[in-house]
């Protein structure tokens, strides 16, 4: 004890840490029915930092060409001891931060928790968000098995249908006219080095802007005194992540991931391919569309609604005056129920098998 | 013909004497020079015209024998009449009946042939004159098929170009200019639909398909030259010079002795003659569409052996389907099925050569080769197994930890709830 | 509730706090350590294996390997050359082998035969054996594959 206390000593003498433990100590985090909703942020946090850790231990092995792919993660799975293990976790994990990650915003959404003055924290959220799509997208490609590499021809052809640049975009992403060992390269340092990068420098910045400004308090909700960050909500937070990891352990072992059969780009696409659930409410309702709507072409009218869409749930801090104003929002609460009720029931409707 | 292009040798090969220049037969590698082909080819009718367009890619006269060394004449003279002055020797057109004599002028010339292809044989005519084609060409039939038919007449290629019409994957059309011509053929008593029938066998499936140059194709079987059908007794030695495997088993049946006395073609009973196809397990039997029922009924001896032959197969056949798709499933499920793979690939290999037991027609033969094929099987079988367990093993550990982290949830609630008790 | 209960309840909390964090840690962390200690084959074993031994592998033998689960076959030849080809016969997929008699590879399912360059010689086989390179380190033969 004593040696603790010296080192500690000599520590604060240098670098001044009494002031953090004082600040630590100080700090609150409200409490109320709905501080629940706290826990999910923390939650992904957790997920994406198991996602760092199996994606270095998965980088010890795995290759990332055409030719060795699916070679490497057959490897990982059949020869390196508890491999299994650590790729069937990166990938149920990486569902697991997907899912909190959404559950995350639409908490925010509704506590209307995004407004003035936190909008940039709901920008990089939502930014964040998008990330974490792309690296699931760039991801599932990696193992270069074929359910991987048709979902992936399949997924990047919509975004030819983008104007004018479509086909550009298109020849940059793929690394080519076709998905081939090019675009698995491309991928590979999307997923491994970019992705990482730029998530990492906006999850910083979030979390500085949550520390800045302190939690949101929905005003409707009564108020109770507030709970202790240290160590009360922190021993929650740590509980709720242990949670989160014995759903992973779950997972792994009722669902464990497969290796799948070697990609064959030749070969016919296989009946069905579908993509990550997370992307099938887009996938089925571009399927949905007719050919052609008034003369434009049905895929590029989905695909321009999914970004007016999108942009305009970015701006909600923008167009909803009234909750800043502190008063309760209709039209926002009808447009969240109607996002959350569209996925989870075009989701729900594609696993049941109605759009085939 | 033949002393005039003698001549020219001889003066060819004594470059040192003097005498008139080689006029039919030129260098050997040298392209032929010559009169012929000028005019020729000026001319407006076609059929005089495209023998001298096509002499530039004719075997012979690139190799410097001028259109003289068949037809005559003096391939030198620029005047037509001189040129193709019988008294030069000018044939013109050859007749049918004439060109084996023409063409083996020299091709059955060893001393002659050796100086321009050393290699190829020099017994075509002999050969010819045995086939039908040669026996009813003597009787004076000239619709049968001589040299030309073949071969072509002006602009002729070697025949290990892929432009010849004797190449191996071009032989079957050759052959079907006359041989699939079912009104042709009834007046030979052929069927005609020969061709048709080949052209469904297994052989012109590895021709074509994969290209293989060594299977067989007319020729193979009937002899090129000296083209004739098998006799009965030799259809085995024919087919076996390449399914050796198979006929040394047959030759342990009690088939091989019973088709010799009733004079009947031994594989051709079973697996037809031009129509081979691919075997199935499931012609083993007396039923309809199987082809012991040929010969064997309901009830006797070939009957029963045949359902033991069939049922020994089709039950390793069954077993090996399901453990093939039992380890597939394994090894999408990311377990190593190296060993059970190998397994798998020894099974189908006593497998194959269970098929080839077949044809002694003793099941005891069979089942000496599907049992190995099942002992090895259940090999597999085990190393299936294993690796199901190693997946419980996973599943079931899985399990205790999250036992583990289930538990230290619950404590650290108690903990939490404790703590906060006290304050 | 009296204050001894409460002591020993308080002690076994932290008892079973301290043991399942304690097992949480250790079952996340062995797969760990396990996973990082290089496997006993150090490389998918798909493109280069170490074949056989140079001392087993006497003049006019041959010797079978496996790239994974796909048989591949040494040869050495009466000249004391080492050559690999690919083990599966091109006809019906049989493992072929070496036949000192016939001094070349042949194939037990349809009497196919290979001369010592691989090439189909004599019987059903439609194609030669595919050729692997071979490199020899001290007594080690490897035979890459696709090189």
């Amino acid at each position: 004890m004593k040696l603790i206390e010296k080192l500690w000593q000599a520590l604060d003498e240098r670098y001044e840490l009494q002031p953090l433990v004082d600040f630590a100590k100080q700090k609150a985090v409200p409490r109320h029915r709905h501080d629940w909703m706290y826990y999910f942020g923390g939650l992904t946090l957790f997920f994406f930092l198991i996602q760092v850790a199996t994606g270095i231990l998965l980088l010890l092995y795995y290759r990332p060409t055409a030719e060795a792919a699916f070679e490497s993660v057959q490897f990982i799975m059949t020869r390196v001891p508890f491999g299994w293990l650590i790729r069937s976790i990166h990938s149920w994990s990486a569902n697991l931060m997907i899912a909190s990650a959404f559950i995350h915003m639409f908490t925010v959404y509704f506590a209307g928790a995004y407004v003035k003055p936190r909008e940039l924290t709901w920008w990089t959220g939502v930014a964040l968000l998008l990330l974490a799509l792309g690296f699931g997208f760039s991801g599932y490609l990696l193992p270069w098995n074929e359910l991987a590499f048709f979902a992936t021809r399949v997924g990047t052809d919509m975004v030819s249908k983008v104007p004018f640049i479509g086909h550009w975009l298109l020849r940059v992403l793929r690394g080519g006219e076709d998905v081939t060992g090019a675009t698995l390269t491309r991928f590979f340092g999307i997923h491994v080095a970019v992705l990482p990068m730029i998530s990492t420098f906006l999850i910083l910045l979030h979390l500085a802007f949550i520390q800045r400004q302190g939690m949101h308090e929905p005003q409707e909700e009564p108020k109770l005194p507030p709970r202790p960050f240290f160590p009360n909500f922190v021993l929650r937070e740590f509980m709720v992540w242990l949670v989160g990891l014995a759903l992973l352990a779950a997972l792994a072992a009722f669902f464990p991931w497969e290796l799948g059969k070697k990609a064959d780009p030749f070969a016919p696409a296989p009946a069905g391919i579908k993509p990550e659930w997370y992307f099938l409410f887009m996938f089925e309702t571009l399927k949905l569309l007719p050919a052609k709507v008034l003369g434009i072409e049905g895929e590029i009218l989905g695909l321009a609604a999914f970004s007016v869409g999108g942009l305009f749930w970015f701006l909600a801090p923008l167009w909803d005056r009234k909750r800043v104003r502190g008063e309760k929002s209709l039209f926002a609460l009808v447009v969240g129920w109607g996002v959350v009720l569209y996925i989870a029931a075009f989701t729900a409707l594609s696993y049941l098998g109605v759009f085939q | 013909m033949r002393l005039l292009a003698l001549f020219a040798v001889t003066l060819v090969a004594s470059p040192g004497l003097a005498g008139p220049l080689p006029r039919v037969v030129g260098i050997p590698g040298k392209p032929a020079q010559d009169q012929c082909t000028a005019c020729h080819q000026a001319l407006d009718e076609p059929r005089l015209q495209q023998p001298a367009l096509q002499a530039a890619q004719d075997i012979h006269h690139r190799q410097g024998i001028t259109c003289a060394g068949c037809h005559g004449g003096d391939p030198t003279a620029e005047d037509p009449d001189v040129a193709m002055d019988p008294k030069k020797g000018f044939v013109g057109k050859i007749p049918p009946q004439k060109v084996p004599e023409v063409c083996g002028s020299c091709h059955s010339d060893a001393a002659f042939m050796l100086r321009y292809a050393p290699n190829i044989p020099t017994d075509q005519w002999a050969q010819y004159k045995t086939s039908r084609h040669g026996l009813a060409l003597v009787k004076g039939d000239g619709r049968v098929a001589t040299c030309a038919s073949c071969h072509g007449a002006h602009g002729v290629l070697p025949a290990g170009d892929a432009r010849s019409p004797v190449y191996p994957s071009r032989i079957v059309e050759t052959c079907a200019r006359c041989h699939g011509d079912v009104a042709l053929m009834k007046q030979y008593g052929i069927a005609g639909t020969e061709i048709e029938e080949y052209k469904q066998s297994v052989h012109y499936q590895a021709l074509t398909v994969k290209n293989d140059l060594s299977a067989p194709t007319c020729n193979d079987c009937h002899g090129s030259h000296g083209a004739t059908p098998p006799g009965v007794s030799s259809v085995s030695n024919v087919c076996g010079t390449c399914h050796l495997t198979q006929r040394e088993a047959f030759d342990l049946s009690p088939h091989k002795d019973a088709f010799a006395a009733m004079e009947q073609p031994a594989c051709e009973a079973c697996h037809s003659n031009h129509k081979v196809l691919q075997p199935q397990d499931q012609w083993i039997g007396v039923g309809e569409g199987q082809v012991c029922g040929n010969c064997h009924v309901a009830g006797d001896l070939g009957a029963q052996v045949a359902q033991a032959l069939f049922q020994a197969l089709a039950g390793t056949v069954e077993r090996m389907e399901r453990v093939h798709q039992r380890v597939e499933q394994l090894e999408r499920r990311g377990m190593l099925m190296d060993e059970a793979t190998v397994k798998l690939e020894e099974a189908h290999q006593a497998l194959v050569l269970a098929r080839n037991e077949v044809h002694t027609v003793n099941p005891q033969r069979v089942t000496a080769k599907t049992d190995e094929a099942q002992a090895v099987l259940a090999k597999a079988e085990k190393d299936a197994e294993a690796a199901e367990k190693e997946l419980r093993f996973r599943h079931n550990g899985l399990k205790v930890s999250l036992v583990v982290i289930l538990l230290a949830v619950v404590a650290l609630g108690l903990k939490i709830r404790e703590m906060e008790a006290r304050s | 509730m009296d204050t001894g209960n409460k002591i020993s309840r308080k002690g076994f909390i932290n008892w079973l706090l301290g043991t399942s964090l304690g097992a949480t840690v250790v079952a996340a962390l062995y797969p760990v350590f396990r996973y990082v200690l290089p496997p006993e084959v150090a490389e998918a074993p798909t493109n280069r294996v170490l074949a056989g031994k140079l001392s087993e592998l006497p003049p006019n033998s041959g010797k079978i390997f496996r790239f994974g689960a796909k048989p591949g076959i040494l040869v050495r030849t009466q000249g004391g050359e080492v050559r690999a080809f690919s083990g599966i016969c091109t006809h019906l997929n049989c493992t072929v082998q070496y036949r000192a008699d016939f001094q070349h590879i042949w194939c037990a399912c349809h009497n196919g035969h290979y001369d010592l360059q691989g090439k189909n010689i004599q019987g059903p086989p439609p194609r030669p054996l595919e050729t692997y390179k071979v490199d020899i380190v001290g007594d080690d033969i490897y035979v890459t594959r696709g090189a």
